[in-house]
């Protein structure tokens, strides 16, 4: 509501308006809100039996098209305009038990019931759930002149944002809190922006700086930095579901840090975030794809893999494109999709069949559940990168574009590969795990392998012994032998290319195998393979220089890749994968076939999408979607404020709990897609400049009372710091972070016997150097068992997505910073930090140790506390030796009562509830 | 009492008055925003019908004081439970499940319609009948049928309730231990003991309310999500305490921190916080004074909890323990005195079932028989430990694997095997039950001639699962948590109380 008039006349229109609604009020013309009056009663009392999932006597609530539809009984339930006529009424209202509805349950209110009549009396209208109904411009709320006088009103006001949270502290009756100290802001921003504390010299310029800019400048510093990155990837990966392993019993090695390092980037490049999720969603489908865009759909590809011997591929690849689905929609779509895999949404208007067509966006990939992770993008180091390049060179100007593109992405992806597990009818041989192993005198059959210009099988394969001799048969073990070749022992997994006769369509491929030196009836495997791959030939037969290419090509597919991330790759057309509908959400019972489409509750796909994943991520990122751009907004509101607009951030549907401010939540989200055009950085800058986010964290007893949670932010945030942030806080005072950047996942000093998963030998190796000391984000993350002080402070396995960590304060965390040797280590630097800052008077190392902590001076109390534990200390260590040599722990046997007490003081230090708490 | 000590009292139980008068806004939100969504809300807790059940159980969540001890729905018969896992899946066929006709069988093919349409994690083609490698006889009063491999089981036969008929759906360890403890076969659901101490608490504030004992040398399978907390909050999570280092990771003092020294620095760091408290007024604050006084006093009793060396001799020698060791026998004890002490749910896992016969160390003739014989005398002891102080009939303890072992000798990839072993077998095996208010000396439950699936009494792990929580106060179908805009049960959709077996 803008209203600019002068105090008198805003007096004079305010009673009007006061008269107006007393009035109104009294005849009872108030229309009946369907979204808050309705749907919440459907939700409670009758959408159990009457939604998404039982439709019992045939009647459902969720659709408007159900509810008035035809019933079992014949009747109409809801007769729009009619509600003594409705037979749903009539069910709320009579007083057999049979027939009395909720049924068995209590009946209605008649507040209840006359709010439904009404309701179908006006029409029975079903209205929209604002998260489902498209972002349109808001208007802010005017707080300059104020409504009942007092022109003070607008003084607090910053920006936009205070606008809005402005007027609803008006309704309330509280009062906002005044701006932070300086020192306490900087501590803030700096934690919130980049996940790290600022440094003393920041602090300092910052209280320094009188300009009235200093704050955006300090804000703009801080968004440049490349910490920034850091601190908004570490909340991404909870969502992406990161982690350095496999899953399930192995829980193996995955190498997929590439991906991490890429969010890193991408955040510090402010990349938009509509080509940001189009990366990460479709990055495979983009017209000449870059390698960097490849590694971004690892974001998919962090499912978890079942490597366990004896597990069904097809049911954990089926799981895996689930997992695809749910994370999609509950990390980028704040909605609950999970529930639709089985039936209907009971609450939420989307259809059973939705979730399928929505399945068949991501049921067409190729990876497999199988060990080697493919596809995956294979890097190679640059010697072999240089072959690359010129084999690259040499095909473009001797081969045509397509051909180009085939040759070169199987170097890069060995796709499209069929992998060995696929093969059955067996004689002589038997899957070895997921890989087909041959035996003396074996057959077994490669089914339905599409041929058509297939000149050339390339294949990967391990053998021990020399001479074996296999043969590729066509739709028999006598058919047409298209190909014979004699198999050399290999030194581990190896790739060789031979030629085949070419065939015209799909066939059953053959295999048979018999080597001169293996007795028979021989148990022993004699030939593995992982897959094979038949293409088109090598192109440019005949040209100059296609023997050197044809070399390096065969050189560059059995290269050692440096590094293989997994990625998402598209099926080819003739390995099409239909998606069938699972009734009742189980794999093995499936329904009919479903093609690629988004929910029609929601927007449509755009008329140019493709029904790709490409497609998907352009209907998702286009700004006619109601969800994108809110489930996002909330989200860096959550983390900069402490809890989301809509508290759940992973479910904005109609179970959801609802937004404290709608309004601003929207017009967030309006400015972040249309006029910062998805610059996550802008949005940060928008709320962290705000006067809300400024205020003092000290609650006045007002706000304490009015308001304990703190919904409605008539105070400054203040909560308990991530399980990152509380390692990388640490260690950045006691001066031993390290600012390293990217790569392989790290190792710190972790207690012995964590890891302990069956069959497999891999262990934690403490990192050297500086390793040990890098930012939590880079720490091995094993599902199967993560990093201890990682999950006391809320961390999760990260075996699904996780939207939304809730705060929990346990004896568990405490122990974590108290006793483990790493929160030590960080004392003992921090204390020599102490020691050599503070001179040579114990109370000023005290208090320079809290001010390197806090960047404020001590108070007098606290100061009295601390010191009294040093002298407790200094006490004790002098009677017990050897106790303050395991304390200093410098390898040499000179003791310093002092020195060790200053460690416990710095070990409490690190444990203050303000150090690990945002104030 | 000192003055420090009086002081000390009364913060925390300021603190704890405080915290309590401090529910969080979680999960379990009764205020709203406003009067909008205040419906909207109450339908939160007023929960989905459409799974069948009446009246849902709303349980508070205090993150303040999440594990305080709460009733459960209806008076239990059982207090805690102790569930003794045998990671990796024993063989009924040479424990429980007598079938003389395998022994017949043995050495002949497979028949086809026992394989027509299955599945199996490691044998292919066509494999050979083994019969049980073990003598069997019928034991105690209720003549169960217990194989020599237990020669310390057989004098408590009749305390145990058998169930013989047990069917899963999974074959592969990792989903199989998941399914058996958090009710789905895929990461990410809470873990049963989690569902306990959210429903319940903890009796004892100075230790956890669920703790985690593993041996065998490895964690199960599925690592430590069977015990993980799932969508619960990550304070129902198991806490793992091991026999080597830290009983419970971080309980212990850094070396050059002693006793009175942490002391000493908790009071030091709670009158900061205090200081803190006054200035910020965030109760948090208070709720974090009252953590650390806890950390202090879990300081104090867990590794007294976890120390069985003053335990009395003929208590050593009834377990077979030897302190300072990882051993069954040794988390046997322990979760007796654990039990004893007030803790909730005492989850064994022990490592090195798997007897596929591809070698000595996986065979049933050698293997596995050293296995039995690690277990036997603490289990057995466990039992009559328990009846002695009066706490077998409020502990319910629950033994068994993941699945059975195939009727047929594996061939993995198809080749002969050196040693006797058997595959994974989803279709039936045995897990048995005691205290805790069963029937003593029962069985429920029969399989075919050879063993290999039910033909009466069939049950799931729902349907354990679903009893298990009925013996300790809950109705698994109104048991529920709301995540991702449902109310999740642990027993899912499914899961029935085994009635048969109660007394």
């Amino acid at each position: 509501m803008k209203i600019k008039l002068n105090k008198k006349l805003l007096l004079v229109s305010a009673i009007l308006l006061t008269a107006l609604i007393v009035t109104t009020g009294l005849i009872g013309h108030k229309k009946v809100d369907y979204n808050t009056e309705v749907k919440p009663l459907f939700n409670k009392k009758c959408i159990s039996c009457h939604g998404g999932v039982k439709k019992e006597s045939g009647f459902s609530l969720l659709f408007r098209s159900e509810a008035l539809g035809k019933t079992e009984s014949g009747k109409p339930a809801i007769i729009p305009g009619d509600p003594d006529g409705s037979e749903m009424i009539k069910r709320l209202t009579t007083n057999d038990p049979e027939d009395r509805m909720p049924y068995k349950h209590d009946p209605l209110s008649s507040k209840e019931i006359d709010m439904l009549k009404q309701w179908i009396k006006e029409g029975a209208q079903w209205g929209e759930h604002w998260a489902y109904v498209k972002i349109k411009p808001v208007e802010v709320p005017d707080v300059s002149g104020g409504f009942f006088g007092g022109g003070d009103d607008g003084k607090w006001v910053k920006n936009e944002v205070d606008h809005f949270i402005y007027a609803k502290l008006k309704e309330e009756g509280l009062t906002p809190s005044p701006e932070a100290d300086k020192a306490t802001l900087a501590r803030r921003l700096s934690l919130d922006i980049t996940g790290l504390p600022p440094t003393p010299e920041i602090v300092k310029k910052f209280e320094n700086d009188n300009r009235p800019d200093a704050y955006e400048r300090l804000a703009d510093s801080l968004l440049a930095s490349p910490q920034y990155g850091e601190r908004w990837t570490a909340m991404w990966l909870d969502l992406a579901r990161y982690a350095d392993s496999k899953g399930y019993e192995k829980d193996g090695y995955r190498s997929i840090w590439r991906y991490r390092d890429w969010l890193i980037k991408a955040f510090n490049e402010d990349m938009p975030y509509d080509r940001f999720l189009t990366e990460q969603l479709a990055g495979d489908l983009l017209p000449n794809a870059t390698d960097d865009q490849l590694i971004a759909t690892a974001f998919s590809r962090n499912s978890m893999n079942n490597d366990e011997g004896g597990t069904d591929n097809e049911e954990f690849r089926t799981s895996e494109v689930i997992d695809r689905i749910n994370t999609t929609w509950e990390t980028l779509l704040g909605t609950t999709f999970a529930c639709v895999q089985c039936h209907s949404h009971p609450y939420d208007p989307f259809k059973h069949e939705e979730y399928y067509k929505f399945m068949a966006f991501f049921n067409n990939t190729r990876d497999e559940d199988v060990p080697g992770d493919y596809p995956v993008l294979r890097e190679f180091n640059q010697e072999d990168q240089a072959k690359f390049d010129s084999l690259k060179k040499w095909l473009l100007e001797n081969a045509s574009k397509e051909e180009t593109h085939e040759m070169m992405s199987f170097v890069k992806t060995w796709q499209p590969a069929i992998y060995s597990y696929h093969a059955d009818n067996f004689i002589n041989c038997q899957l070895s795990e997921v890989y087909l192993a041959l035996r003396q005198d074996a057959s077994c059959r490669l089914p339905a392998v599409p041929l058509n210009n297939r000149e050339q099988l390339t294949y990967r394969y391990t053998s021990g012994i020399p001479d074996g001799k296999w043969e590729i048969h066509v739709d028999s073990v006598n058919g047409l032998k298209i190909a014979a070749t004699i198999i050399p022992p290999s030194k581990g997994w190896t790739i060789h290319t031979i030629n085949i006769i070419p065939v015209d369509g799909v066939h059953d491929l053959y295999f048979t195998y018999t080597n001169p030196h293996a007795e028979k009836g021989s148990q022993n495997n004699l030939a593995t393979f992982d897959w094979f791959n038949f293409s088109s030939a090598f192109p440019g037969k005949g040209k100059p220089g296609y023997d050197t290419a044809f070399a390096h090509y065969k050189y560059l597919m059995a290269a050692n890749a440096k590094q293989q991330t997994p990625i998402m790759m598209e099926n080819p057309k003739e390995m099409f994968r239909p998606t069938h509908l699972f009734v009742r959400g189980s794999w093995l019972n499936k329904g009919p076939e479903e093609q690629p489409d988004v929910p029609h509750s929601l927007n449509p796909l755009p008329a140019n999408a493709p029904k790709n994943r490409l497609g998907l991520a352009m209907w998702l990122t286009g700004k006619d979607n109601p969800l994108t751009a809110r489930t996002m907004v909330n989200r860096i509101w959550e983390q900069l404020m402490g809890q989301g607009i809509a508290e759940t951030l992973e479910d904005l549907g109609t179970q959801g709990i609802a937004p404290t401010h709608q309004q601003l939540l929207d017009w967030l989200s309006w400015k972040f897609m249309y006029e910062d055009k998805w610059s996550i950085k802008k949005l940060v800058k928008r709320i962290v400049m705000s006067a809300t986010y400024r205020q003092t964290s000290v609650a006045s007893d007002e706000s304490l009372k009015k308001d304990p949670f703190n919904k409605f932010y008539a105070r400054g945030p203040r909560v308990r710091l991530s399980a990152e942030q509380i390692r990388d806080q640490a260690l950045a005072v006691s001066g031993l972070l390290s600012y390293k950047m990217f790569g392989k996942s790290v190792m710190p000093y972790q207690p012995n016997g964590i890891w302990r998963s069956p069959y497999d030998g891999n262990v934690w190796e403490k990192s050297t150097g500086e390793d040990q000391y890098r930012r939590a984000i880079y720490t091995y993350w094993k599902r199967t068992s993560p990093y201890p002080t990682m999950l006391s402070f809320d961390g999760t396995a990260r075996e699904v997505c996780l939207a939304r960590r809730i705060r929990t304060n346990t004896p568990l965390q405490a122990l974590a910073t108290l006793n483990d040797n790493a929160f030590l280590e960080m004392a003992r630097h921090l204390a020599t930090r102490m020691e050599k800052e503070g001179g040579e008077d114990v109370a000023m190392q005290i208090s320079k140790g809290y001010e390197m902590t806090m960047f404020h001076p001590i108070s007098k109390e606290k100061l009295e506390a601390l010191q009294k534990l040093y002298n407790q200390a200094v006490a004790a260590f002098k009677k017990d030796k050897e106790k303050a040599c395991e304390m200093i722990n410098n390898g040499n046997d000179k003791t310093d009562a002092g020195k060790a007490s200053l460690i416990l003081v710095a070990n409490a230090m690190l444990n203050l509830d303000e150090f690990i708490t945002k104030n | 009492m000192t003055k420090k000590e009086l002081n000390n009292q009364r913060l925390f139980s300021e603190a704890n008055h405080e915290a309590l008068h401090f529910v969080t806004r979680r999960h379990f939100l009764r205020d709203s925003v406003s009067g909008l969504g205040a419906m909207a809300l109450g339908s939160l807790l007023a929960g989905c019908d459409w799974l069948g059940s009446k009246d849902k159980a709303a349980i508070a969540f205090d993150s303040a004081n999440p594990l305080a001890g709460k009733p459960p729905l209806f008076p239990g018969k059982a207090r805690s439970v102790i569930y003794l896992h045998m990671a990796g899946a024993p063989s009924q066929l040479e424990l429980f499940d007598y079938k003389p006709d395998l022994i017949k069988l043995d050495g002949q093919d497979c028949p086809q319609s026992l394989l027509e349409g299955k599945r199996f994690a490691f044998i292919r083609g066509v494999p050979k009948m083994l019969g049980p490698y073990a003598h069997f006889e019928q034991r105690g009063e209720s003549g169960a049928w217990i194989s020599d491999h237990l020669p310390h089981l057989i004098t408590v036969a009749d305390e145990l309730s058998f169930l013989k008929a047990v069917k899963t759906d999974q074959f592969n360890h990792a989903p199989a231990q998941l399914l058996m403890h958090t009710g789905s076969a895929r990461l990410g659901r809470p873990s049963i003991g989690a569902w306990a101490s959210y429903g319940l608490g903890t009796e004892n504030s100075n230790l956890p309310a669920f703790v985690v004992l593993t041996s065998g040398g490895r964690n199960p399978d599925a690592g430590k999500s069977v015990w993980g907390s799932g969508f619960l909050p990550s304070v129902y999570q198991g806490v793992q305490c091991r026999s080597e280092g830290d009983p419970v990771l971080f309980i212990n003092n850094p070396e050059g921190i002693s006793k009175d020294m942490r002391k000493a620095s908790i009071d030091a760091i709670n009158a900061v916080n205090h200081q803190s408290y006054r200035e910020f007024k965030d109760p948090e604050i208070l709720s974090r004074i009252s953590q650390y006084e806890m950390a202090y006093k879990m300081q104090m009793s867990v590794p007294e909890a976890m120390d069985i060396s003053d335990e009395p001799e003929y208590i050593h020698k009834m377990y077979g323990t030897q302190p300072g060791k990882e051993s069954f026998a040794n988390n046997a004890l322990l979760a007796r005195k654990l039990v004893e002490k007030g803790v909730r749910y005492v989850q064994l896992f022990d490592w090195g079932w798997d007897s596929h016969g591809t070698s000595a160390g996986d065979s049933l003739e050698i293997a596995f028989v050293n296995k039995c014989r690690s277990v036997d005398r603490a289990t057995t002891a466990l039992l009559l430990d328990l009846k002695q102080r009066g706490l077998l009939d409020e502990t319910l303890v629950v033994w068994g694997g993941e699945f059975g072992r195939t009727p047929m000798q594996e061939n993995r990839e198809g080749k002969v095997q050196a040693y006797k072993g058997r595959d994974h077998h989803a279709e039936a095996f045995t897990i048995w039950m005691a205290g805790g208010g069963l029937k003593k000396g029962s069985s429920y439950g029969e399989t075919d001639p050879v063993g290999y699936s039910a033909i009466s009494g069939q049950v799931s792990p729902f349907d354990i699962q679903a009893t298990i929580l009925n013996q300790l106060g809950f109705n698994h179908e109104t048991f529920t948590y709301e995540f991702q805009g449902r109310h999740f049960r642990l027993t899912d959709v499914a899961g029935r109380v085994i009635n048969e077996i109660i007394a």
